[in-house]
């Protein structure tokens, strides 16, 4: 009778402890859980980061060749009018040289107006 | 409960029944904790993603605006840079167009009538504005017997004018590299005065800038105003 008791106290010691190993397991499973949020949250975060990269790279790309159109039209604007600036120039010069001569000659000698001639 | 003690086979299905029940016990704990590891994992990661989400987005937010002001930094320094050009050009051709008038002005002496009318002219200019009763007179040395000449019909002019009367002394000190005309100064050589070819010319060049500029280029697109 006694060895019966013990025997039975034996089988429900080992459910316990079974019962036991299974709850420890599950905790074990919540453990690695977190850790796997940590791992594969951070992949995401990889993942994300060189999508934004690749973008911002081809936005800068964009802007270089914005730049470079920019440049070009400038440059031929500029061009243009340089050239327009220098036919004016060429056809106006021998008009303005005239002038300028013709009135370093020019000469109006005048009394200055807050004099009054004298004897008079 | 039995009255009497259990047999063997009511302590073995007792006995199975209680390690059954604390199995399952054990089966539904361990799911629950499993079920609510599941959710804890799906909150953490995405706290973190978002988190970390955030902090790049912002990042690159900075980023692009800096690029994008780097891009009008660049936008800006290339009008600037045409404009400058432009003006460079003017500067350029209006520098030629002084030269030239430079070199022409030993012309106008050239021209005896003409010449000689402009030194009386400026001699009357001259006394008109040293308004002194000696005055000295400093022409070329090849320009001297001319500007005596003109120099005693501008005195006639100049008691004209003024009523004032002038002794004019005539030297020909002035360099004859010079393309002409005359500098003055009192008697008592305070006051000078230069009205030569060369001085007339620089003072235009400065005084009738608008003008030249008018003709040159024709009229500013963006001025406004003309008094």
């Amino acid at each position: 009778m006694a060895a019966q008791q013990s025997q039975g106290i034996q089988t429900l010691l080992e459910a316990e402890k079974e019962a036991a190993k299974t709850v420890q397991q599950a905790r074990q499973y919540r453990v690695q859980r977190l850790k796997d949020a940590r791992t594969e949250a951070t992949k995401e975060i990889e993942e994300y980061k060189k999508a934004k990269e690749a973008e911002f790279k081809d936005f800068e790309a964009s802007h270089a060749g914005v730049i470079q159109s920019t440049q070009s039209s400038v440059d031929g604007e500029t061009e243009v009018k340089l050239q327009e600036i220098t036919d004016h120039y060429n056809s106006n010069k021998e008009k303005v040289v005239k002038k300028l001569l013709d009135r370093v000659v020019l000469v109006q000698p005048e009394l200055h107006r807050n004099l009054k001639k004298f004897g008079q | 409960m039995a009255s009497r003690p259990m047999n063997d086979d009511e302590v073995l299905s007792e006995m199975s029944k209680m390690v059954a029940f604390i199995k399952q016990e054990a089966m539904e704990k361990a799911r629950e904790i499993r079920v609510k590891a599941d959710e804890e994992f799906a909150i953490e990661k995405a706290k973190l993603v978002k988190q970390e989400q955030q902090a790049i987005d912002a990042q690159y937010e900075k980023k692009r605006k800096g690029a994008e002001t780097s891009q009008k930094i660049t936008q800006s320094t290339l009008t600037n840079k045409a404009r400058l050009k432009l003006l460079h050009r003017r500067e350029e051709h209006l520098q030629d167009l002084f030269s030239t008038a430079r070199a022409s002005l030993a012309d106008l002496a050239s021209e005896e009538g003409r010449y000689t009318q402009f030194l009386q002219g400026v001699i009357v200019q001259g006394l008109l504005q040293i308004l002194e009763p000696n005055v000295t007179v400093f022409a070329r040395a090849k320009d001297v017997e001319v500007v005596r000449s003109a120099a005693d019909a501008a005195a006639q002019q100049y008691n004209d004018i003024s009523g004032r009367d002038v002794k004019v002394d005539v030297e020909g000190t002035l360099s004859d590299e010079g393309p002409g005309g005359v500098k003055m100064t009192s008697g008592t050589q305070r006051i000078t005065l230069d009205n030569t070819l060369d001085e007339r010319l620089r003072l235009l060049e400065e005084r009738m800038l608008p003008e030249i500029r008018q003709e040159l280029f024709g009229l500013n697109p963006n001025r406004r105003f003309y008094t």
